[in-house]
């Protein structure tokens, strides 16, 4: 209980901090531009972000740059709410025009918030003389057969051209436009059979100044795996993209001076690519190389250190690493047949980007079955890989796993595990159900039922049967002490009967004197107690008017006559009596008792 | 003499049935192990014929059964052993191991939360011990009555000890009222046959309601000469033919003198011999939807 509150009482004090400190002024601002290298013609994109936990973010504010031009290019904001933490971030993007060639820092642009000034990082921009970045290749595409320079042109270059089998490279498909255009252009992308393709995203539009001239630039890049090696081709892009028609152009500007012009579409085709895939090195495969190719690590956990034996256990395998997560194939698991059943359970895979890489995790998730008890390991798991970087085999691996096996209830060793895999369908194969019982154990009839069983009623009816026995015997023994005529009366058989016992047992000529006397108190005392008066001084003339009040019958009341006589005769003449005598008296006396008891003397 | 004899010829009988229960039961374990299970199923089999029970029996029926691919009747075996044995941990675990191979999973199910408490409570107790329990609390009660009122000793103890016994014998009889109620009184059965169709009445020229599976497990509420009406968990309900379905617990269909018929509100006994009616219990908590009163 106590412990109970202490975690409650921490609990809140953990919370009331949390938010003690997310009343904390959280403020940032974050630099970044595009490219860190333009040439003097062509302009680079600046983003300011600003982000803080209030709604009223302040605008940065930006030094005069003497080297630059910055043109305001528009701001996006975005709000976020997450576990209760308020989150806005105002993006401001500039156009940044190099004046003259150099590095130079890009800093000290700041904000004030809550009257602090915040800054923000710094950032180096190198402006090239030349617009060197440009390549001749380039300028030469930029240019039609004529020599004049093109309004458009759609280009496709590849990061390598000479990939080993699996090995990622990266497409890019750039659209230069120098000319307005309607609408978006639509995109029909590369056939890239022979290649597992995944689309890494589209850039930011920026510009470019080519011979002279100023183009839009749209960029797409995609990861592309090679799937077999020898010449493969990655197709022709095509983009349709609506631009002022050249013809409407002219007419337009003598008619309505240019300002409806009308547009016609264009399609316009990148260049071709041939891609040479390098098979992979035989020198130094391993023998059990599964074809993964990229940079990985391997780790492995189970969900239990503890286990019972033929009880299943979960154990993860992830692999994580850079390379094409969804060709790559499962560990090979160590020979443990003495030791474990394995059985695969599921696989998944996430795949992220990084940059320009494709990577991620792929997770399988093992089913063990420990087959005996004890401390047994679940040994190193190996993974081998090509690195293409390198051009050389690699290996991974995991830290093995210590388990302790116990012993369940009733275990039997056996080769025979009496478990499968969960997703085995329901056949005498599927074996995950615990093992058979080995003895029969407590039998009973079919069907019985405790409330109808014998025992069970009498169990639960005597206590009752005893406690309203002894009840009664207490409401009885109530009355008794409130009514001391009624319980002599009630009483006055068994004590006469106690003394005729007595009596009984000195019924001798040796004892006379002592047999009369009980035999006189028995009838007197019973008489007296019947009556509820004191048996001293009771005359044989008393009993007979008394009983003959109470309608005793007349030969009764001589007989009790005959017997207190005798009782009286036997005290002073006691040799007088035979054993005879004294048998005769006993029984009269036993049947007068009898007698007495019909008389009514309430 | 005679009677010697007779005591005999008796234990000798009893000696030799529960010999007999054994042999059969390791012949079943041994057909087993050799995984011929159609064999080892005839074997339990034939110890339920002697009318003799016990929880491993229905456990290892339940796994020859399992074994087989008859996930209906595996259920059904695994029920009865855990009827007789709540609290083993074995019979649970193929219990929900199999119930996990049922091809429909019931959706919708909503159970009311004071039977599902109370469920959960009694669920790892049978209702032998509830009822032996709530008998020694009764027992313990009468004794406290019999101190303070049949011996008339008015000490704090003995008062403290009427009170206490007062509340344990009210709260273990409960219990024990609400096993019986919700596992005996309460007519569950399973599904035993491949996709059975449910009607919505109680002939098969009615349209069919829905297709059961094997291993589901339905709430008998009324039956008619061929039909069972059943409730399944998810409160749908329909008429399914007799026979597709096997009960958990044959009590009263048992029962030699008794048979019972479950109308909304009333159980009423005849006796099966006459046909006369021996009496009627009317049932001021209606059962239905698996225990949720209304």
């Amino acid at each position: 209980m106590h412990k109970k509150l202490l975690f409650f009482l921490i609990a809140i004090l953990v919370c009331l901090s949390a938010s003690v400190f997310a009343q904390e002024v959280k403020f940032n601002i974050d630099v970044s531009i595009d490219r860190d290298t333009i040439g003097l013609d062509e302009q680079a994109i600046m983003k300011i972000k600003v982000s803080g936990d209030s709604q009223n973010l302040p605008a940065p504010n930006i030094p005069t740059f003497s080297m630059f031009e910055i043109e305001t290019r528009g701001r996006s904001s975005n709000f976020s709410y997450n576990n209760g933490v308020v989150e806005t971030s105002v993006t401001y993007n500039f156009l940044i025009l190099p004046k003259r060639p150099g590095t130079f820092p890009i800093d000290q642009i700041s904000a004030i918030y809550n009257n602090k000034r915040y800054k923000g990082n710094k950032l180096f921009l190198t402006v090239l003389k030349d617009a060197s970045t440009i390549n001749d290749a380039l300028s030469k595409r930029a240019v039609n057969a004529t020599g004049n320079s093109k309004d458009y042109f759609f280009e496709a270059i590849v990061d390598n051209k000479n990939p080993y089998v699996n090995q990622q490279i990266v497409l890019t498909l750039k659209f230069y436009i120098s000319v307005r255009y309607y609408g978006s252009p639509e995109l029909v992308e590369p056939t890239t059979t022979g290649f597992w393709k995944e689309i890494i995203g589209n850039k930011t539009p920026y510009h470019q100044r080519i011979n002279n001239r100023q183009y839009k630039i749209i960029e797409r890049k995609y990861a592309l795996f090679p799937t077999q090696t020898g010449e493969l081709d990655i197709g022709r892009a095509m983009i349709r993209v609506t631009v002022p028609s050249r013809s409407n152009n002219r007419r337009n500007k003598s008619l309505f001076g240019g300002m409806f012009g009308s547009g016609e579409e264009v399609s316009i085709r990148s260049n071709l690519l041939k891609i040479k895939v390098k098979p992979l090195p035989k020198k130094g495969r391993p023998a059990d190389f599964t074809g993964t190719i990229g940079k990985y690590a391997i780790s492995a956990t189970a969900n239990k250190k503890v286990t019972e034996a033929n009880q299943p256990l979960s154990v993860t395998i992830k692999l994580t690493g850079i390379g094409n997560i969804k060709s790559i194939a499962e560990p090979k698991m160590p020979e443990l047949d003495n030791q474990f059943s394995i059985y695969r359970a599921s696989t998944s895979e996430n795949i992220s980007k990084n940059g320009n890489i494709i990577g991620g995790t792929k997770i399988f998730e093992e089913v063990f079955i420990p087959k005996r008890p004890g401390n047994i390991e679940i040994p190193s798991i190996k993974y081998n890989y090509f690195d293409p970087k390198t051009s050389k085999y690699r290996f991974t691996a995991t830290k093995p796993i210590k388990l302790r096996v116990t012993k369940p209830e009733g275990y039997i060793a056996s080769g025979d595990v009496p478990y499968a895999a969960p997703d085995l369908k329901i056949s005498s194969e599927a074996r995950d159900i615990r093992y058979i019982k080995e003895n029969i154990g407590d039998t009973q009839p079919v069907g019985q039922l405790i409330l109808e069983n014998p025992l069970y009623i009498a169990v639960n009816t005597l206590p009752l049967l005893i406690f309203a026995g002894m009840i009664a015997v207490r409401i009885r023994r109530e009355k008794f002490e409130g009514d001391i005529g009624l319980a002599r009366s009630k009483t006055a058989l068994r004590e006469a009967k106690k003394r005729l016992t007595k009596a009984k047992s000195i019924a001798h000529v040796d004892t006379t004197a002592e047999f009369y006397v009980e035999i006189y108190s028995s009838v007197t005392s019973f008489i007296a107690d019947k009556m509820n008066i004191s048996p001293h001084g009771m005359t044989i003339d008393s009993i007979k008017s008394l009983l003959t009040e109470k309608n005793a019958k007349p030969e009764l009341i001589e007989s009790i006559e005959k017997i207190l006589k005798q009782s009286d005769f036997a005290r002073y003449a006691a040799s007088s009596l035979t054993q005879t005598d004294i048998d005769a008296d006993l029984e009269n006396a036993q049947n007068i008792m009898v007698d007495m008891s019909g008389v009514d003397f309430e | 003499m005679n009677k010697l004899l007779l005591y005999i010829l008796l234990a000798c009988t009893l000696v030799s049935s529960v010999l007999a229960d054994t042999a059969l039961f390791d012949e079943g374990n041994k057909f087993y192990e050799q995984k011929q299970y159609d064999k080892s199923i005839e074997s339990y089999n034939k110890i339920l014929d002697l009318k003799i029970e016990s929880a491993e029996l229905y456990f290892n029926l339940g796994n020859a059964y399992f074994k087989n691919g008859d996930l209906g009747h595996a259920i059904l075996y695994y029920m009865k052993a855990k009827r007789l044995a709540p609290a083993d941990q074995a019979i649970r675990h193929n219990l929900e191991f199999a119930q996990r191979f049922s091809s429909l999973q019931m959706e919708g199910v909503e159970l009311n939360p004071v039977t599902s408490f109370l469920a959960s409570l009694v669920d790892s107790y049978t209702l032998t011990t509830l009822a032996w329990t709530a008998s020694l609390f009764f027992i313990l009660f009468v004794v406290a009555l019999i101190f303070r009122f049949g011996l008339g000793i008015n000490r704090s103890v003995v008062r403290v000890s009427l009170v206490l016994s007062l509340l344990f014998v009210m709260l273990t009889s409960g219990f024990t009222t609400f096993k019986y109620r919700y596992e005996y009184l309460t007519r569950r059965a399973v599904i035993i046959t491949e996709q059975p169709a449910v009607y919505t009445g109680a002939s098969e020229q009615s349209d069919i309601e829905l297709e059961g599976a094997p291993g589901l497990i339905v709430e008998v509420i009324s039956e008619s000469a061929d039909f069972y009406n059943v409730l399944f968990e998810n409160k749908r309900r329909g008429w399914i033919k007799k026979g597709l379905i096997a009960e958990f617990w044959q009590f009263f269909n048992q029962s030699k003198f008794l048979y019972f018929i479950d109308t909304a509100y009333a159980n009423i006994y005849f006796n099966q011999n006459n046909n006369e009616k021996i009496g009627v219990i009317w049932r001021f908590i209606r059962k239905n939807n698996f225990g949720a009163v209304s």
